[in-house]
């Protein structure tokens, strides 16, 4: 009763984080991914290529790059224009434009591995094995599995002028390349200057000394283990010594020929397995043939 | 603003429950863009498994709920496992889902007529400007994306992996034992050729229609809409072959082609120019079985 009441008085002052009733207006830009695939980095990119005036911190980044899960109404509704809002959701028509970061998902299974440590999910001792299988039906995180998330982007969105693709990857190797394509889709004049310093600004280095400092403060990890870091590696290929082989070949035989098409190097041959192209088989020969 | 009556809504279990459906792992929804053939599915899904009652408007909603069409309480007092009838896009949530696709010119067609039937346009509305607000996504029920959209979420995220069935429904006009065969099947019944005939029959066009006109006015997805247009239309393959002006055949081609290619769907304008679907498919064109 007591926990009705506290929530009917804050969503009457807006202080209530909005998730899915949220008022999305035309001009708004979604910064999408799958968990564990640089959003964060992404965000505080783009938190400091926005507003120069103030950097971005674990502090201020829910206002600056606003989540509906983690962000009152009242900051939403106090957000200049356009905004840009981050979000881990499947494909969505409503979102009016979007960028979504894809990264390599045998990285992306040991990042949110080491994650679940944090959050204590999982033992430190628990199999990455038995992990990967959870991974793969997408039982690790509310949003999809990898291949079901961006999968619904890629056959919905991609080629849009509306929908920015962006490489995790890609971005370790040259932030500012890549920021400027940002600025280009949101058609935001910007200088090689500005680009720089919101690229020095959201380096890995300082967003570790940042998370030191402010881990508490921030939704996403105060009440998580303080020693396993939130911004981990910040890497490109980490699988290949943190990942068994047998699993790596099992996230390929899944989700191979979408990576494949993303650019990712396979381990196996590529496009040996591929259960969405039976599905054409399926339909069109109809039943047991 | 803060809404009272939402508010209240909300505490009372009235609101609808469309996307803030409790989903529950047992759960099965049949799933389709709007005019695909949804409710001819449902009814043969409920006549699959509910053969003691003939399926009719004043009792499905009791067999096959619709989720955007129903209170959250109402949803939340019916037994597991449920069989839910649904327009989303993709929700990963969904465990179990039958997926009906429809070829896009056809959809149009049927959509143009249900629109005009709800309201959404008097009859004078250009069918010309009907197509181009179809392919830009700027219908009035414009929640479930674009039919491309809606299609291309649900079956190249599920593809052919366990729980996911997906239908065509110009192959389950063509075939409907087979395609009714499928259905049981997924829901781990085997049907007698007998039972499939009296499902085919409790689920025929011709009973639908004749349903509708006695039960219309009361059923939750056409009362207060227009009676001089039937929900229940023609039930045919292939319409837009003869109605729909081959200009505007093009401009759906030339907006989905390649998705309509890779479901099977042949296309008639020539040197189609695909300029919102330009990604090269992970599906090679190569895995298409020759027909």
């Amino acid at each position: 009763m007591l926990r009705h009441i506290k929530a009917g008085v804050k969503r009457a002052l807006g202080l209530h984080r909005p998730g899915r009733s949220l008022v999305i207006l035309p001009d708004d830009v979604f910064l999408v991914s799958f968990p564990k695939s640089g959003n964060t980095w992404t965000r505080f990119l783009l938190g400091n290529l926005m507003f120069p005036d103030q950097p971005a911190t674990f502090a201020n980044i829910h206002r600056l790059i606003p989540d509906p899960t983690g962000t009152s109404k009242k900051d939403f509704e106090q957000m200049p224009r356009p905004r840009i809002i981050k979000s881990h959701d499947c494909f969505d028509p409503r979102f009016p434009r979007v960028i979504y970061i894809v990264r390599d998902p045998r990285d992306v299974v040991v990042s949110q591995y080491h994650y679940h440590r944090k959050i204590r999910k999982i033992e430190d001792d628990s199999p990455i094995e038995k992990f990967v299988t959870r991974f793969l039906a997408g039982e690790t995180c509310p949003h999809g599995s990898w291949g079901q998330n961006i999968s619904t982007w890629l056959y919905t969105s991609e080629g849009s002028p509306r929908f920015l693709l962006l490489r995790y990857e890609d971005m370790l190797v040259d932030a500012a390349r890549e920021l400027n394509k940002v600025a280009a889709f949101l058609q935001i004049p910007v200088d090689a200057e500005r680009i720089a310093t919101a690229v020095r600004r959201s380096a890995a280095d300082e967003m570790r000394k940042l998370e030191k400092s402010q881990a508490h403060l921030w939704s996403t990890t105060k009440s998580t283990r303080q020693d396993v870091p939130f911004v981990r590696a910040a890497k490109a290929g980490g699988w290949r010594t943190e990942l068994p082989e047998e699993a790596a070949l099992q996230l390929e035989a899944e989700w191979g020929h979408i990576m494949a098409h993303l650019g990712y190097e396979l381990l196996s041959p590529a496009g040996t397995t591929n259960p969405d192209s039976r599905f054409v088989e399926t339909i069109l020969n109809g039943p047991s043939r | 603003m803060y809404s009272v009556k939402r508010l209240m809504k909300n505490a009372l279990g009235l609101d609808i429950a469309g996307r803030m459906l409790a989903v529950r792992p047992d759960d099965t929804f049949i799933v389709s863009y709007p005019r695909s053939g949804n409710s001819w599915t449902r009814f043969l899904v409920a006549n699959l498994l509910h053969p003691e009652q003939p399926v009719t408007f004043a009792n499905i909603e009791d067999m096959v709920p619709d989720a955007e069409a129903l209170s959250s309480r109402r949803l939340r007092a019916l037994p597991s496992p449920r069989v839910i009838k649904s327009h989303s896009y993709f929700d990963h949530r969904f465990p179990r889902v039958i997926y009906i696709v429809r070829d896009p010119r056809d959809v149009a067609l049927s959509y143009y007529d249900f629109s005009r039937k709800y309201r959404h346009f008097d009859d004078s509305y250009p069918l010309e400007r009907y197509i181009g607000d179809f392919v830009g996504g700027r219908l009035t029920s414009a929640d479930w994306g674009t039919w491309a959209e809606n299609v291309a979420s649900w079956a190249f995220a599920r593809g052919a992996r366990p729980g996911f069935l997906l239908l065509r429904y110009e192959d389950m006009k063509a075939r409907p034992e087979q395609e009714l065969t499928r259905v049981a099947e997924f829901f781990g019944i085997e049907a007698s050729p007998e039972r499939l005939q009296t499902i085919l029959e409790r689920s025929s066009a011709k009973r639908m229609r004749d349903l509708e006109k006695t039960q219309g006015k009361d059923w939750v997805s056409t009362k207060n809409k227009r009676d001089d247009i039937p929900f229940v239309r023609t039930a045919v393959a292939g319409e837009w072959k003869s109605k729909l002006p081959p200009e505007l055949v093009a401009v759906i081609e030339s907006a989905w082609g390649n998705i309509m290619v890779q479901l099977g769907y042949e296309l008639v304008t020539r040197n189609t120019d695909s300029t919102q679907m330009q990604w090269t498919a992970p599906l090679e064109a190569g895995s298409l079985p020759q027909r």
